[in-house]
């Protein structure tokens, strides 16, 4: 890869706003744009926040794009018409499921999920089967693959199918037989098989994965051919690389294969972005604390490595892809307040994008934890998050007044603090879990903040938990796009193996280990890297005999069976707090590939000793004292590394704003992050 | 706003951080437990009490869990004596009429003390399954006929003194334990999670100062008494009753009566199992406190399904059953096999069903699954391995009853896949589908039952759970009654067997098929939308004849159809 072009671009579609970030390799700034979605046709606003980087684009080396577009196929159930082919007499597999109730519903005995992704009559079996040693007990009937195929396309008209057999993830013949049957006789139709985006068992999970690609792979692929058009039409000669949900970006050739791969990429980009500083400051302990206006997500990074999982939920659908593991844990901005009979509610009700808060002015009636924010002066009316929404402090007060402070005989400033205090407590437990399952202490992180109102309520959970710090890094608005560019070429390969972990099995191990090395190189080679210019890790997922959770265990070369042995147990021990005396066994052998991208350089600030000098005041709430008091406003742009800004104050920037309060300090670091401690540490 | 004055945000902030310490016990128990039944099938309870032992919050693994601490926590301390409590102390209590639960359902408590109090300031309980405590058989117990046969009983035993642990009663449980490290390993995952409790509460103490607390749990059980009231009194008032039959105890083949009667007035309810069988030979006799865990569950169902549970919310309920009764079982009562809290769960449902448009058909009886055991030739190792399986819920005034969906009991628990099944046993699966015409009809069908035929690919043996399979789960408003849960071994020969809740030996080749039932109809079949009856009968949910003679719905190939008698004079239209 010995082009460098000028600039390296990232665009992120989320929900409501494009974000495009661009990094000069020369000058090493980065600068961002923001524009609106456009749903009717995506391509619109990432082609307008684009130009509204105003960079020649024919100078662009990478552009990393991510996008929630297969995501909100799912979640609105807008995808393609998809038939599945699967075992004859196993059909109903993808409406059985796993038959549990998602634990929201528990006391609801009238709980009835969706009807599924495919009805019943386009989920048509084939003979054909193989055992669970990947033997063949029945061959794949290929005149029946044609016939059911031909079903689907010529009499339900279908846009693409699905192919998922029993077993596939030990020996995948049969699936690849219908993918080749299937394309040649169907040549315009798409077809998805769960072995080129699963290796992993449990037949329910792998059927809804591979129905879950097909169902978004026509939009997906429509999306990407038009982009790439109109990406030529300006001048883009570089090379276009799609974000991965599990970080890491990928080519399109691989996106193509498995778009699935795609579809948790928005949020992977900030955990990316956070994984990428984490290595470059040496943290060990980071939660990520992402806050939009739907979502509060969170991910425990552990010495630079976010936790990793292989599978995911989507509106309470299985996907076994690569992903991190992101934590969903409140509504975000968006959570609406209610008042329940003398106790004062906050959430799980969301306002969401529309009508969102009631301060926006577009119908929203009960007031939202943005509206509370607003009130109590933490967020700015005449430059809301970057000046890009128009707000009503009126109408959020009063709200307030109405919904809450009438009911509770508080009076509105009480109430937007009560709110607060309610989402602080239900996160700050939230929290607690997720590092209490590790076995670890919150008050060890950092937390780093993004996402727009992530600054604003961090240092408030930070404070609340006594933790070591909060971080806002650059772009907290747009860091998910930035993170994109923070991340290398990656891709994860597995195979279920379900081996006993003795010396003998260590050469079974490696050979398959061997298989999925070829498998990489040969997709590497194809875009142009080579043995040498990659690294490759590997991973065994290791359990004891009788578990069904496993640990991934990192492999090292010579790693006999009994140092695996070793390393499993201190890490079952550090996850579940013990050890067992039973034999180990290994589910699955995994790969990781990299292919080490460039990332941004940041710029090491000269130290500047003067004092910087707030732009304005504002009266707000200050969680330390219980008051009112005037908040001293800084704009981020004007800090130098060095800066020391006592609480309480705003420091404002584009789309979004930190906030911390008198017990609290502000210091800024060599690469111009905000960090924010408790005063008490820091004399 | 001075800090004396109680506001209801105020309660919440302290609410949220009480509800979360029993989910960071929950988190607890989930890491650091070593058998299955805990961490997958979520066999457990997890409670905090305040100093007058009501419930302040809890964290059930599945809603057979619900106050299943509530009624054993007094009993034991009344059998201990408070005053006999020290910090550091935790106490062990499995004897099954106490403890509301069988013999390997190990509760242990222990009591959090606040530095200005001499006496507890509040109970922290965790209850799970444990692996083994010496019954008669391994694994699970079909046929025992007193509580001796079930293993070794701790009537509230102080396992921890001042926060040493005993090694002689550790040792006591090694040497009656066939799987002594995972018991043990149980305990101490227990033991963390009680921990856990502890440093919480003594940290929201801290932040709030225990006065406040006091006075916020106090509201919140206010709070919830009133929304519980107000919900009770919404209902309509009366008195019905319903019937049903288990299967029968393990030991004799005699359908057992179930009966309940609730009655609803300014009272609140009153849930009275009086009419129901004595208490019988075999082990599916309920200890009362079983029996008011399930019957809160009902309760909190048609009450106050979302909110986080607290004392309050049961304020208006009682639960009576006769001493010596199925319902109530008393020394020496065998109590191993639970099933009957799920056979009985549905009932409070059926009686009040006539009054409230609300309740649905009947879902299916009870959990309708199988162990299996053997040798496994692949590896010559012993498997033991089972399944839940789903079963068709009931329909309802609103729509179709799920299908294949996890009985109510234990709804949040998954099904085994059939990859884990083959893997880790010497079986194969001949199929698995929703089975066409399972579903009892109606103008809302119940969900469909599950058939699952498999083959052993090796000698071993099968255990059929259930207990409800010789009477059918009952319809509403005129919809039809569904197929009920069944298993066959040696299907296809001339040698078929019925199975109830049994085990039968299998040799190489042999083949079960394993049937759950589907749910019951909800209203008149006839009056079904034509396009719903098509669209099952094109997706083989129900056969083209089920169509014509239950639904007077003639569906063509092509999708098209005809009424048939449907419309005819005198019944009546949409």
């Amino acid at each position: 890869m010995a082009l460098r072009e000028k600039y390296r671009v990232a665009v992120d579609i989320g929900g409501t706003y494009v974000d495009a970030v661009c990094y000069n390799q020369e000058s090493r700034k980065v600068h961002f744009s923001k524009s609106s979605t456009t749903p009717s046709n995506p391509v619109d606003g990432v082609m307008k926040a684009l130009a509204g980087l105003d960079i020649s684009f024919d100078e662009i080396d990478i552009l990393v794009h991510g996008t929630t577009l297969g995501l909100n196929a799912i979640l609105q159930r807008a995808g393609a018409k998809v038939g599945l082919i699967t075992n004859v007499g196993f059909e109903d597999i993808l409406e059985i499921g796993r038959a549990a109730v998602p634990p929201r519903y528990m006391y609801d005995f009238q709980y009835a999920p969706p009807p599924p992704l495919i009805p019943r009559r386009y989920r048509l079996g084939v003979p054909g089967r193989m055992n669970a040693e990947g033997v063949e007990v029945v061959p794949l009937d290929r005149d029946a693959v044609v016939a059911m195929g031909d079903k689907l396309v010529n009499t339900f008209s279908i846009d693409s199918i699905a192919v998922c057999f029993l077993h596939s993830y030990r020996n995948s013949i049969h699936e690849l037989q219908a993918q080749e049957i299937l394309q040649k006789a169907f040549p315009n139709v798409e077809v998805s098989v769960s072995s080129d985006i699963s290796r992993e068992y449990g037949e329910f999970e792998r059927t809804m994965t591979t129905v879950l690609d097909a169902y978004i792979r026509p939009i997906m692929k429509s999306y990407l051919d038009e982009f790439q058009v109109r990406l030529r039409e300006i001048g883009f000669v570089g090379r276009l690389q799609v974000m991965r949900s599990g970080g890491g970006a990928m080519d399109l050739t691989i996106a193509d294969r498995a778009p699935l791969l795609t579809v948790l990429s928005g949020p992977a980009g900030g955990i990316a972005g956070a994984r990428y500083l984490s290595h470059v400051q040496g943290w060990d302990k980071t939660i990520t604390f992402d806050v939009g206006g739907t979502s509060l997500d969170t991910c425990v990074i552990l010495n630079g490595e976010p936790g990793e999982v292989h599978e995911a939920t989507i509106a309470d659908l299985p996907v076994q892809i690569p992903v991190f593991d992101i934590r969903t844990i409140g509504a975000g901005g968006g959570s609406i307040a209610r008042f329940d009979d003398g106790i004062l509610r906050v959430g799980p009700e969301s306002a969401g994008a529309v009508p969102g808060p009631v301060c926006y002015g577009q119908g929203g009636i009960h007031p939202t934890i943005t509206d509370a924010l607003l009130t109590l002066g933490f967020l700015n009316p005449d430059n809301f998050l970057g000046g890009k929404v128009q707000v009503f402090p009126k109408l959020a007060s009063d709200a307030i007044r109405d919904d809450v402070g009438n009911n509770l005989n508080l009076d509105i400033q009480e109430s937007a603090v009560r709110m607060i205090q309610i989402l602080v407590a239900k996160t700050v437990g939230a929290v607690r879990e997720i590092t209490l399952e590790r076995g670890l202490d919150p008050k060890e992180f950092l937390l780093v903040a993004f996402g727009g109102a992530g600054p604003v309520l961090a240092p408030l959970v930070g404070l609340e938990m006594g933790m070591n710090g909060v971080v806002v890094p650059a772009l907290p608005g747009a860091f998910s796009a930035l993170g994109m560019l923070m991340t290398d070429l990656e891709f994860d390969y597995s195979s279920t193996v379900l081996e006993v972990l003795v010396e003998s099995s260590l050469v079974n191990l490696e050979s398959v280990v061997e298989g999925l090395h070829q498998q990489a190189k040969t997709m590497f080679h194809s875009q142009g890297i080579f043995e040498g210019e990659y690294e490759v890790k590997v991973r065994y997922d290791l359990r004891y005999e009788g578990q069904e959770h496993s640990i991934s265990v990192p492999v090292e070369h010579g790693d006999t069976a009994e140092a695996l042995e070793e390393r499993f147990g201190s890490m079952h021990f550090e996850r579940f707090g013990h050890r067992m005396k039973e034999q180990c066994e290994v589910s699955s052998v995994r790969l990781k590939v990299i292919s080490e991208v460039e990332k941004p350089e940041f710029i090491r600030l000269e130290k500047d000793s003067r004092t910087v000098t707030p732009r304005s005041k504002r009266r707000a709430y200050d969680f330390s004292d219980s008051m009112i008091k005037d908040f001293e406003i800084y704009l981020r742009d004007d800090l130098r590394f060095g800066a020391v800004i006592p609480g309480p104050a705003v420091i404002e920037e584009s789309a979004s704003a930190t906030v911390f309060f008198s017990d609290q300090v502000a210091i800024v670091d060599e690469i111009g992050q905000i960090i924010i401690r408790n005063k008490k540490y820091e004399s | 706003m001075t800090e004396d004055v109680l506001d209801g945000g105020t309660i919440e902030v302290v609410n949220s951080y009480l509800v979360s310490a029993a989910q960071q016990m929950r988190r607890t128990l989930i890491r650091t437990a070593f058998n299955p039944v805990i961490y997958a099938v979520l066999d457990f309870g997890i409670s905090i009490y305040d100093s007058k032992i009501r419930l302040m919050a809890e964290a059930p693994g599945i809603t057979s869990f619900v106050g299943a601490n509530d009624a054993a926590l007094p009993k034991v301390l009344n059998y201990v004596g408070v005053e006999n409590l020290k910090e550091g102390d935790v106490v062990l209590l499995n004897y099954p009429y106490w403890n509301s639960a069988h013999a390997y359902d190990a509760m242990l408590f222990a009591p959090v003390f606040h530095e200005s109090s001499e006496s507890p300031s509040a109970f922290v309980a965790v209850r799970a399954h444990w692996m083994d405590l010496g019954a008669k058989d391994a694994g699970y117990v079909l046929d025992s006929t007193d509580m001796h046969q079930e293993g070794l009983i701790f009537p509230g035993t102080k396992i921890v003194k001042e926060g040493v642990i005993d090694n002689e009663i550790i040792e006591l449980i090694r040497f009656n334990s066939r799987l002594p490290d995972l018991t043990i390993g149980d305990f101490h995952a227990q033991l963390a999670c009680l921990r856990v409790g502890e440093r919480q509460l003594h940290a929201i103490w801290e932040k709030f100062g225990l006065p406040k607390v006091e006075r916020v749990v106090e509201e919140l059980i206010d709070h919830g008494k009133r929304v519980a009231w107000r919900a009770v009194q919404s209902l309509p008032h009366g008195s019905w009753s319903a019937e049903d039959w288990l299967d029968d105890d393990g030991v004799t083949e005699d359908p057992i009566l179930m009966r309940v009667t609730v009655t609803i007035d300014d009272d609140g309810m009153l849930v009275d199992y009086t009419g129901s069988s004595s208490a019988v030979p075999g082990p599916v006799n309920l200890p009362l406190g079983s029996t008011e865990s399930m019957a809160k569950t009902a309760f909190k169902t048609l009450t106050t399904p979302t909110l986080s549970t607290n004392a309050g919310h049961y304020a208006p309920l009682r639960v009576y059953a006769p001493p010596g009764s199925l319902f109530h079982a008393q020394y020496p009562s065998a109590t191993f096999t639970q099933w009957t809290t799920m056979a009985a769960f549905e009932l409070i449902y059926k009686a009040l069903a006539s009054v409230m448009s609300e309740i649905p058909a009947s879902s299916g009886s009870d959990e309708p699954g199988f162990m299996a055991l053997g040798r496994d030739p692949r590896t010559a190792k012993d498997y033991v391995v089972s399944n839940n399986e789903g079963i068709g819920w009931g329909g309802t005034p609103h729509h179709d009853g799920a299908s294949g969906q996890m009985h109510i009991s234990l709804n949040i628990v998954q099904n085994t896949p059939i990859e884990v099944l083959e893997n880790k046993a010497a079986l194969f699966h001949l199929g698995l589908r929703l089975l066409p015409d399972s579903a009892g009809a109606g103008m809302h069908r119940g969900g469909l039952g599950i058939e699952r035929h498999v083959q052993f690919i090796a000698d071993g043996e099968v255990l059929s759970m259930k207990k409800k399979t010789q009477t059918k789960p009952w319809a509403l408003n005129g919809g039809f009654e569904p197929i009920t849960n069944s298993m066959t071994v040696w299907p296809n020969t001339d040698h078929p067997k019925q199975m109830r809740m049994r085990r039968a030996s299998m040799k190489l080749g042999d083949e079960f098929i394993n049937v759950s039932a589907g749910g019951g109809g909800w209203g008149d079949p006839l009056k079904r939308d034509p396009l719903r009856i098509v669209e099952d009968v094109l997706n083989g949910f129900v056969l083209r004849k089920s169509a014509s003679e239950i639904y007077g719905i003639d569906v063509g190939i092509d999708g098209s159809f005809t009424e048939n008698f449907r419309r005819a004079p005198g019944l009546p239209q949409e």
